[in-house]
Order: structure tokens, then C-alpha cells, then sequence
């Protein structure tokens, strides 16, 4: 076992439907150290954010092994993924995957929920970031009544409330202005500086390279360093 | 719980859709519950009683007292036909509190040779108060004219068919018994397993034995033991126990018991057949709106699985909301469906003028124990779901 935080080891992924198989992850070998920052860049339908689903073991590899620190990701059993993806792991998806029918902060409540906090200690925690993201006046409105960099941020404040020590973040300025991006990248930042968190990014683009320790393009649901 | 709570009210109008569904359900499954129980209870009543009544002596090949067969009575006690011994009170006490029997009474059944009538004439001595005498014997509503058996010794009762053979009229003073005896009453008593041609107090009878034909027995209880049955479906297991206690004893029953037990059993398969087909009714309908509303919220589902949320985080919290709904909907079912029930029977709509509906307050427990159970197996199904779909597929396939 090597001494790096997240591990992939060729890491392969398949969908296979009745017509055709599709490879959307190729034997990827990737070391992610502790409070490291990498930026996985690729095209759209390149296998990022398949990778970034199969780290946290929101989807099972068709072969090939995931460890984060000493656990072997694709054999925890349903009780230590999900008690890993509580205190751990903090996803930052693509499209924001916001509940429609909860408004914004019990969207953000509900990522700790199952932590079984009570009322007054979940907003202590969460009330701080949406002053932090101006999003206090917004407590009571339905993600489709935000707009789209709001909708963003609700969905990075319902990550951060959980405190994780591995950030994975699916396109986290794809669909927000400049200011936005700038904003969110900025805060990425400090939360691996100050914070010491692990964060891997997956974007076609956008995010320059200089923000991050290292950058590897995946093509074809295959990385290259 | 908070959740649970928030869920139900997030999505209204599914939960009211739910509960609905619960509440129709309980509501027909209350209905039938009151008529089939209504019909079984009447029916029952009838049929619980029908022909539970038998009884039991011993046979014997020769008088069971030997001045009677030898000496000037040449008399026997007997049973149909023959035969039989006597039996004390301690064998009617143990046979009473048999499980199973309602009552058991002594009779004293008596024959010999009469001068007057130039034939063999018969007398039954009996337990008036008894339920078991009424079945197996004659009951005052037998009666057809004059007063029926009374304590006085100088009294008798005669069965109608003996008494238009001689022309005998109520007042006659009959030689019988070695004895005068006045006719003060005549019955029919229909066809019961104990017939005879005079019927007594089994106290008079007894001294009439003993006293005035002056028999040598060592005493004079009963021979003949007419029992009761509690019900019918029983009567079998309770004429084994009997023989099974004494296996000398000859055991006397119409059998019209057995019709009855098939009957009531159909009636038991039935109902219970129909209240089992309103439950899968009930389980398919609420597993489906359970399924249903999965479907609906199987994004959402995977959402809360990359949050964090375990298998039986997600599986208690469906679960939860499915019993809520059917607690609900069966209360609103119960409270409905008295009440359709009461506006039906006060009403006295023609439609239903020929059904009664009886409400049954033992559906109450058991609409909630099947209600549950029905959220329980409904909930199965999309719980089985989640645990098979991994967070990340279920995001991707319901976008």
C-alpha cells in the first residue's frame, strides 16, 4: 500500500446496454496525497465525473480497486460508504442535485440528517455559511426560485456543513458567471489551505491549471499525467 | 421523524392519495367484515345448536335389578331397545364438566308389563330445569294440553301418541306404576333420542322403584346420561372423550350435528377466504402507490444516498411514512364506515333492506393488524429497490 490519501488502482468502468458496451472509465491509476488539490480536466463525456462517482463509490468499478486512507472503497459494505459519504466525503455535483420540493435550508439540513443533530446544533452550523454565501434571505425559497450561481452555492454549502476531509467537485463553476466562479475557486482555495481538505476538480477547462498541484487530462476514459 | 413528517406534507397530495387509499380499503373491508359477520353470528346461532344433544348408557343382557325381571313388576330400565345398567351421580359430574359440554342431566327410563293396557308401558324420570333434558327428552313447549310435569307424586304426563292409542283424557286415574296415578297432562315430544310413554320427575320415578315396585338395586341415579354440547364442531371430539372415558358406553345421536359443522365450516372458509382476497386486494393497492410514489422520488432517493444517507436510514423512512399513511387511512376508514353503516341502518334504505349491518368491534384491532401488515408488505418491494441501486446509478438513470 502506497502512502498517498486516495488511490486508484486501473480502475475500469463499463456500462453495457443490449447494443453496445460503453468504456467510460480505462484502467486509471490515480495517488491523490493529503490535502493535495488536482484538477482532472477533460471534455464532456470524457469519464471525470464517472470517476469522480466511482471514488466515492457512488457506483461500483467493473474492476479495479478504490482506497481512501486505509478503506478499500468498493468493498465497504452500505453502512460505512454511507457513514464515510457523512463525515468524510463532500460531493459538489454537476447539476447540483438540490431536492425541488425542499427549500434551500432544509436542503442543507438534510445532508445532516442522518447525523441525528438536533435542531438548534444543525443551525449553528449551517446558518454561518449562508450568511458567509449572502444566501441568509434565501432560507425559505425553493432552489428553482434561485438562480443558477445561488443554486451552486446551496449545493456547496450543503457539502462544507458536513466538514469532509475530501471535497470531489463535478464542474464546480460550469454553470455560474465569472464573479461566481471566481468566488467558489477562491473559497476551494481556502478550504485546502486552511482547512486542509483534499479536493479534486473535475472540469472541461474553465479552471486555469495554475490553481491546482497537479492536473491530468482524461480522453477517452483514460487518464494521461 | 421530522423528516417523515416533512415528507408527508411536502408531497400532500400523494400522502392524501395514499391515506385515501387506505381509507377506501378499510371502509369495504369494514363493510363485508359487518355483513359477513352479521350473516355468520345469526347463522351460528343456528346452527351451533343443531343437533348437539346425544346419549349415553351402558347395554346390558339382563335387568340391571333382579325382582324387577323376575319378581310381579317384571320390569328393566333401558335405553332403546335395550337393556341397560345403572350409573351414579360421581360418572354425570365428571361427563358435566367435560370440556366441551354444556349440560349433561339423568334420566331414569323405566318399562314393564301393565295389567290395564295389556302391554309393556314406559316411563321417563327427568331433570326438568335441565337444557340437556329439553333436547334429548321433552321441554314444556311440547306440551299440548293440560299442565306439564309437576313434583307431585300422585302426577303424570303422557306422550300424545300413547294417550290417543288407549283414549286416555286428561284427569283419568290410571293403575300404573304399581300405583293411581292421575293424567294431568299430555305432550308430543317430537322426535327425540329418549321417548317414552309416561314422563315423571326423575325423583318420583326413582320412588316409584324403589318404594312401590319395591326393585332391588343398589340404588336408583339414572341410567340413561342425555348431554348438551356447547357447539357443534365440537361433538365429535366430545363423544370420543366420552367413550373414550368408559368404553362400555353406547352413545345415541342423530347426527344432525354433522350438516351443521359442514356448514358453519363453509361459512367460516368463506368468510375468511373473502377477508384474505380484501387484504391482497388492499396490499396490492397500497404497494403499488408505495411503488408509485418511489418512482416519483427515486432521484430524490439517490440524492440522499450520496449525502450520506444509509439503506435503512432510507428503508425506516419508507417504511415509517407507509405505516403513517395506513394508520391514518384506516382511522378515517373506521370512523367513515361506522358511520355509512349507522346512516344505512337508520336510514332503512330499500337497497339494502334485506342485508344487516352488524358493526363488529373485533374488525377494529384487526383492520389495523391487516392495514399494517399491508404497509409493511407494501414497503417491502421499493425498500428491496434501494438496497440493489447504487446512489450514483439511480442519480443517472432519473434525471
Amino acid at each position: 500500500m502506497s502512502n498517498s490519501f486516495i488511490e486508484c488502482r486501473s480502475l475500469s468502468k463499463q456500462y453495457k446496454s443490449k447494443r453496445q458496451t460503453i468504456n467510460a472509465v480505462t484502467d486509471i491509476n490515480l495517488q491523490v496525497q493529503r490535502n493535495e488539490m488536482i484538477i482532472l480536466k477533460g471534455r464532456s463525456g470524457a469519464g471525470k465525473s464517472t470517476l469522480l462517482n466511482l471514488i466515492c463509490g457512488l457506483i461500483s468499478p467493473t474492476s479495479g480497486t478504490i482506497r481512501i486512507g486505509d478503506k478499500m472503497i468498493n468493498e465497504l459494505d452500505d453502512k460505512s460508504l454511507s457513514n464515510l459519504l457523512l463525515t468524510q466525503i463532500g460531493i459538489i455535483f454537476q447539476s447540483f442535485n438540490l431536492l425541488p420540493t425542499y427549500n434551500i435550508y432544509e436542503n442543507i439540513e438534510v445532508a445532516l440528517a442522518p447525523k441525528g443533530l438536533g435542531h438548534k446544533d444543525i443551525q449553528k452550523l449551517v446558518l454561518p455559511y449562508l450568511e458567509q454565501f449572502q444566501l441568509t434571505d434565501k432560507l425559505h425559497l425553493l432552489p428553482e426560485e434561485l438562480s443558477v450561481g445561488q443554486q451552486q452555492k446551496v449545493a456547496i454549502i450543503r457539502t462544507l456543513v458536513k466538514q469532509p476531509s475530501i471535497i470531489l467537485a463535478d464542474e464546480p463553476t460550469g454553470s455560474v458567471d465569472d464573479e461566481t466562479a471566481r468566488e467558489i475557486l477562491e473559497y476551494l482555495r481556502y478550504l485546502r489551505e486552511e482547512k486542509k481538505v483534499t479536493i479534486i476538480l473535475a472540469t472541461h477547462g474553465i479552471i486555469p491549471d495554475t490553481f491546482a498541484d497537479r492536473v491530468f487530462t482524461i480522453e477517452n476514459g483514460r487518464i494521461n499525467n | 421523524m421530522r423528516y417523515i413528517f416533512k415528507e408527508l406534507r411536502r408531497h400532500l397530495w400523494r400522502t392524501i392519495f395514499s391515506i385515501i387509499g387506505y381509507a377506501i380499503a378499510s371502509i369495504f373491508i369494514l363493510i363485508i367484515l359487518c355483513i359477513t359477520g352479521s350473516n355468520k353470528n345469526d347463522s351460528f346461532g343456528i346452527l351451533q345448536t343443531t343437533g348437539t344433544h346425544f346419549i349415553a348408557y351402558i347395554p346390558t343382557n339382563a335387568s340391571c335389578c333382579s325382582s324387577c325381571s323376575s319378581g310381579e313388576a317384571n320390569g328393566s330400565v333401558f335405553a332403546e331397545g335395550v337393556n341397560t345398567i345403572m350409573l351414579d351421580r360421581d360418572l354425570l359430574q365428571t361427563i358435566k364438566y367435560t370440556e366441551g359440554i354444556k349440560d349433561a342431566a339423568p334420566c331414569l327410563l323405566y318399562k314393564m308389563f301393565n295389567e290395564s293396557f295389556q302391554s309393556d308401558i314406559s316411563i321417563s324420570g327427568i331433570d326438568t330445569t335441565s337444557i340437556a333434558t329439553r333436547n334429548n327428552v321433552c321441554a314444556r313447549t311440547n306440551l299440548i294440553a293440560g299442565r306439564f310435569i309437576s313434583s307431585d307424586p300422585d302426577e303424570i304426563v303422557a306422550e300424545q301418541s300413547f294417550a290417543v292409542a288407549h283414549k286416555l283424557k286428561l284427569g283419568d286415574t290410571l293403575n300404573v306404576f304399581g300405583g293411581k296415578m292421575v293424567l294431568t297432562g299430555i305432550i308430543n315430544s317430537g322426535i327425540k333420542p329418549v321417548k317414552a310413554d309416561f314422563y315423571a320427575p326423575i325423583e318420583i320415578v326413582r320412588s316409584i322403584l324403589k318404594d312401590r315396585l319395591q326393585c332391588n338395586s343398589s340404588d336408583f341415579d339414572m341410567n340413561i346420561i342425555l348431554v348438551e354440547v356447547s357447539d357443534a364442531r365440537m361433538q365429535d371430539a366430545v363423544i370420543r372423550h366420552i367413550k373414550n372415558m368408559m368404553y362400555k358406553f353406547s352413545v345415541s345421536t342423530y347426527n344432525c350435528y354433522e350438516p351443521a359443522y359442514k356448514v358453519m365450516s363453509i361459512i367460516d372458509k368463506s368468510s375468511l377466504g373473502l377477508t384474505i382476497l380484501i387484504f391482497i386486494f388492499l396490499v396490492i393497492f397500497s404497494a403499488k402507490t408505495q411503488l408509485s410514489a418511489l418512482i416519483e422520488r427515486f432521484r430524490e432517493i439517490g440524492i440522499l444516498k450520496s449525502l450520506g444517507w444509509s439503506n435503512f436510514d432510507l428503508g425506516t423512512h419508507i417504511l415509517i411514512v407507509s405505516f403513517i399513511q395506513s394508520i391514518i387511512g384506516v382511522t378515517m376508514g373506521l370512523l367513515l364506515g361506522i358511520g355509512a353503516i349507522q346512516i344505512i341502518t337508520n336510514m332503512k334504505i330499500p337497497l339494502f333492506q334485506y342485508i344487516e349491518f352488524r358493526f363488529q368491534y373485533t374488525s377494529i384491532p384487526l383492520l389495523y393488524c391487516l392495514s399494517l401488515v399491508g404497509a409493511f408488505i407494501a414497503s417491502i418491494f421499493p425498500i428491496i429497490r434501494i438496497y440493489r441501486s447504487k446512489a450514483g446509478d439511480i442519480i443517472k438513470n432519473y434525471l
